[in-house]
């Protein structure tokens, strides 16, 4: 065919095209760099920030503004959508950048390790050279950046906050007014949250069903509900006095899990990332209420034209103050900066009086100086939400929560929680028992808090050098002691350097760095501290991963669930559709094109699209079912909601079955090779198909099944993108799987040595496994004439 | 990468004949027919989702219930997604590091598979065990050693961590390259060397022609792995100019949820095209099993 060879050249010179200008650019990328780095002698300062584009701009305009009036300081400005992972590999990479945005609640774990520079002598010394910038500032963004090893609001200055926000609600008042409820801008109680949310998801509406709320409950804005009920999650400081089983945090929880599930006045989302909950569904107006959020929605609810929207004060219980949490972003200094005093000028700008400005007029957050605030660049009475006053006058009830910092609590948390309120699984005492058992666990577990010897590591490399190279010389010698003719030994030196890339890269690749992950997993170490500070734990890595870490024995459940699913689903769906495909029917090329297209995308992109593709209301999975079982009065699931617990695992088996096709082309090529006269033997002494396929074709392809039951056990025991991108282990921790818990410990908490450990028990899991199918395969594979 | 493996062992594979065709009237043609169909339709639903969410508007692709069809194709929707990710950069970055991981795994693996089929040498089939063995270690074990040998060397945010292993070689396709080189006649390379052909241009010469179709599939799975790649790069980039496709694809879901699905469906589609096209044009390798065939035995 002249069109298809016409199309492949094409393709494949596009394809050079494309190859040739990517180097080009990436070259000419690299080489500017270069070039600039070598001519530019102003001292360079990195920071690092998030944000969407109005952010960006305002950032941009600071930057250009500073560099201007500072001619010796150039800026290498860093924006970062996935902002924690890419500041934590910076972090363990041992490059953080000179400043970057730290979001108040990881003030505790980065102070904690030492990684921020207190800024109060610097602050003091501007104040007594008579500027006293930062008192112009409201005191509680001073304080949620002041940390003392401890508590939160003591102890020094670790930042300088950039912009901060009081939670409330947003309210459709359309809605309100069409319910006939008054729109509570002096404040109301829960009670009366409740029967408004009742008698707006009473109304009818054309556009589909209507809810009184969406309620925001990741654990900072959660805490603000909790507040509301006299409740808290620990008393204090005090770590060990979880208070979760309060009456007013039970009381709070319960009102949440109510609303959601026996009044169903709130709406659930289904979305696997909880900070979008429900923004979204505000906007189509078909939700009275969102909250408690912060102001970072306001740009975003003012291009809403369809109804009129407002803020109100969120609820209160009788008795309970009305308090408001806060969330904050500050400029902090790494400790490592090479530039302290160049780095505390561009930080003392970047939270100035300009940058304020800008932050008020973008209106995405609340200006830190109360002048600014104050002004109509904030409050714009021109534009919407009418109340904006709101904002202000809560921060006199703002109330900094203490958080301890372990970064694990705010996990443990979530997921224990979540389970009773976004799931419905356990009620809130239960979830409430939970989150202390685990946490107490993990907080006075040997491994945390036992003083261990120094890892002597000159010892241990001599030793295992020693090993070594005594091994190596053995080796030699052994070899050496057979001569051999020119001809033998010019092959075997010729075999020696072909197979030496690979040699290289195993010792230098896999050999090398499992002697360290072995080591590594008997040490504790965290990746902010130089190798040399890791302490010899022995065994208690493995210890606390089975006894005190019970999201540890959950990731293994989750993931032997995945195998024991995906293997011989795949299989078996696999090897029938190859069967299909072996049909000698017209169009059968078409039908395997259709069948593997499937199976070449993969990764991110497969991710996303699934998102979509399962979502319980918007995703067209559900509506396929519904119009097929549905008809049986059986419910489709909520897959990442409601049903996560048992439907989340069977939902990544159902995407990797989209990929079938890999599988298929396998079995496919495996059944042209089964030589037909078998079958024909076995048509004349009668059998049927089903039986032909039984003791022909099924003992025929068991060597192959044999390799992919193998690989297939490996790779599910691998799973971890999709999960990632989809779930990131939720909700609760219902798709927590074995890799994704392992990144978390390495490259969030900055355990080395404990996510070591965890590889080497999935490698010992993996073998133990695979041992067992090769045993097991001795009675059911059959090798046709093996050599 | 599990995928890549298995599918590569078809080419290993004793390769095949063709079907009797069944008669036309035979009923269980007619059931094929029906199951291929209903297969078909299942498995195109979701590049339908993608494709129609990516023209719609937002509010559009927000709605409850969804719309099967956009009310109008928004396909400004395209050029807003490729500048929100930034795209000819990203796709820049993933086709250098994809085009040098592709070069070196095949150049790599052919080396090392010509190196254990055609010389014998003491610890040859040690070596060649202990290969196959490695293939089982899970990658999560040396990972975390490896960020740290990277971060020594200075490599962390370059493209290096990320194309060098591939230069050494990757088990699966040496054992690919190794079997397809044991088939190849004694006589031919014999007449080779008579000729006065050094093992380089053995190597060259004769065997690598000689194996396009294992080159193919190496190559076309080199490239959908890494091309797809997603853990790599997330640890070892990270200033926004080097990020890849997948990285990019990740940022609009970033921390904050996703806002513009259109946009992210207009992005994965664009994303996932260059796998797609590869396909296409080299499907005989995939489908037809042409690679089994020049594996006979």
């Amino acid at each position: 065919m002249t069109f298809a060879k016409a199309a492949r050249f094409l393709l494949a010179f596009a394809a050079l095209l494309a190859v040739v200008w990517s180097f080009v650019h990436v070259g000419q990328r690299t080489y500017k760099q270069w070039d600039r780095d070598r001519k530019d002698t102003r001292t360079v300062l990195t920071i690092l920030h998030w944000g969407d584009n109005a952010e960006v701009e305002i950032v941009d305009k600071l930057v250009k503004a500073f560099e201007a009036d500072n001619p010796d300081i150039r800026i290498n400005r860093v924006h970062a959508s996935d902002y924690d992972a890419k500041l934590n590999t910076l972090f363990a990479a041992g490059d953080p950048p000179d400043l970057f945005y730290l979001k108040f609640d990881m003030l505790p774990k980065l102070a904690g390790m030492g990684l921020l520079t207190p800024l109060d002598e610097r602050v003091e010394a501007d104040r007594l050279a008579g500027d006293p910038w930062i008192d112009s500032f409201y005191p509680v963004v001073l304080d949620a950046f002041q940390f003392d090893g401890k508590e939160i609001g003591k102890g020094p200055l670790y930042g300088v906050a950039k912009d901060f926000t009081t939670m409330l609600f947003y309210v459709n008042v359309d809605l309100f007014n069409r319910a006939g409820v008054a729109v509570p801008y002096d404040g109301w109680t829960w009670s009366e949250f409740e029967d408004a949310a009742r008698k707006i998801t009473a109304l009818e509406d054309p556009n589909g069903q209507v809810y009184g709320a969406v309620l925001a409950t990741w654990p900072d804005v959660l805490r603000h509900i909790v507040w509301a009920f006299g409740g808290d999650y620990f008393n204090g400081a005090d770590f060990h006095d979880v208070q979760l089983d309060s009456p007013g945090t039970i009381a709070s929880l319960e009102a949440i899990r109510t609303l959601r599930f026996e009044d169903n006045t709130v709406y659930n989302a289904t979305t696997g990332d909880a900070q979008g909950l429900g923004e979204q569904e505000f906007f189509t107006g078909r939700i009275g209420m969102v909250g408690p959020i912060g102001r970072w929605r306001t740009p975003r609810f003012r291009s809403i034209d369809d109804f009129k929207w407002d803020v109100v004060p969120s609820p209160t219980t009788p008795g309970v103050d009305p308090v408001s949490a806060i969330a904050t972003v500050a400029w902090s200094m790494s400790s490592t900066t090479e530039h302290p005093d160049e780095a505390y000028r561009l930080l003392k700008f970047l939270c100035g009086p300009v940058g304020q400005k800008l932050t008020a007029e973008s209106g995405l957050a609340i200006p830190c100086i109360r002048e600014v605030a104050e002004s109509d660049a904030f409050l714009r009475p021109d534009l919407a939400p009418a109340n904006a006053r709101l904002f202000l006058d809560l921060i006199d009830a703002a109330r900094l929560g203490q958080m301890p910092e372990e970064a694990e609590f705010a996990r443990i948390m979530q997921e224990e929680v979540e389970k009773s309120i976004r799931l419905n699984q356990q009620d809130p005492a239960e979830a409430a028992r939970r989150v202390e058992d685990r946490w107490l666990t993990e907080l006075d577990a040997p491994l945390r808090n036992d003083t261990f010897p120094i890892m002597p590591w000159g010892w241990v490399g001599g030793v295992t050098a020693g090993v070594l190279c005594t091994a190596v010389a053995l080796l030699f010698f052994w070899l050496r002691r057979e001569k051999l003719g020119a001809i033998d030994r010019s092959q075997e030196r010729a075999g020696w350097i072909f197979i030496s890339p690979w040699l290289i890269g195993f010792v230098v690749l896999t050999f090398g760095p499992m002697l360290v992950s072995l080591l590594l997993s008997l040490s504790k170490w965290t990746s902010m501290q130089p190798l040399s500070g890791a302490e010899f734990v022995g065994l208690s890595n493995f210890e606390h991963l089975f006894q005190s870490d019970a999201s540890f024995l959950k990731s293994l459940w989750v993931t032997f669930y995945y195998a024991a699913l995906a293997v011989p689903i795949l299989q078996i769906a696999a090897l029938l559709v190859a069967v299909l495909m072996n049909q000698a029917v017209k169009g059968i090329t078409v039908f395997r094109t259709i069948f593997f297209v499937p199976s070449v995308v993969s990764g991110v992109a497969l991710a996303t699209l699934w998102i979509m593709i399962f979502d319980g209301e918007k995703g067209i999975l559900n509506r396929i079912l519904d119009a097929t079982i549905g008809l049986i009065s059986i419910p489709s699931p909520d897959w990442f909601g409601v049903d996560a617990e048992i439907f989340a695992i069977p939902a990544f088996v159902i995407m990797a079955l989209w990929g079938v096709g890999a599988g298929m082309v396998i079995y496919l090529a495996g059944l042209k090779g089964i030589p037909k006269s078998l079958y024909e033997a076995a048509r004349i002494d009668g059998a049927g198909r089903i039986r032909q396929f039984l003791t022909i074709t099924i003992p025929m392809l068991s060597p192959l099944i044999f390799f992919n039951l193998v690989m297939g056990v490996i790779g599910s025991f691998q799973i971890f993108t999709q999960v990632y991108v989809m779930t990131s282990g939720g909700p609760g921790n219902a798709t927590l799987v074995y890799v994704l818990k392992l990144y978390r410990e390495a490259f969030e908490y900055h355990k080395m040595g404990y996510a070591s450990a965890m590889a080497w028990v999935l490698f010992v899991v993996l073998l133990a496994m695979t041992l067992l199918v090769v045993r097991s395969s001795k009675k059911w594979v059959h090798y046709e004439g093996l050599k | 990468m599990t995928n890549a493996p298995v599918q590569a062992e078809a080419a290993a594979l004793p390769a095949l004949g063709n079907e009797p065709r069944r008669k036309p009237k035979d009923p269980a043609t007619y059931l094929t027919y029906a199951l291929l169909i209903f297969g078909a339709l299942l498995l195109l639903v979701p590049f339908y989702w993608m494709l129609t969410n990516s023209l719609k508007t937002e509010a559009d692709a927000s709605k409850i219930p969804p719309s099967l069809l956009p009310e109008q194709l928004l396909w400004s929707n395209y050029p807003d997604a490729l500048a929100k990710m930034d795209f000819l950069n990203a796709l820049a970055n993933t086709t250098v590091i994809t085009t040098l991981s592709v070069l070196g795994q095949v150049i790599s693996s052919s080396l090392v598979g010509f190196g254990f089929a055609r010389f014998r040498f003491r610890g040859r089939n040690f070596l060649f065990l202990l290969m196959l063995s490695t293939m089982m270690l899970p990658p999560q074990v040396s990972m975390i050693p490896l960020f740290i040998g990277f971060r020594n060397l200075g490599m962390i945010d370059t493209i290096w961590p990320l194309v060098l292993p591939m230069w050494l070689g990757t088990p699966f396709y040496v054992f690919m390259f190794r079997q397809f080189f044991s088939q190849v006649p004694e006589e031919l390379v014999e007449a080779a060397r008579i000729d006065g052909a050094s093992n380089l241009m053995i190597y060259s010469r004769l065997m690598l022609p000689l194996s396009t179709p294992v080159i193919a599939i190496v190559a076309i799975y080199t490239f959908m792995f890494t091309w797809n790649d997603f853990l790599g790069p997330l640890i070892y980039l990270n200033t926004p100019e080097m990020r890849t496709l997948a990285l990019a694809l990740n940022a609009f879901s970033g921390q904050y949820g996703v806002s513009d699905v259109q946009l992210l469906m207009a992005a994965s589609f664009v994303t996932m095209l260059p796998c797609i096209l590869l396909f296409f044009a080299a499907q005989r390798y995939f489908v037809d099993t042409g690679a089994s065939s020049g594996l006979k035995g």
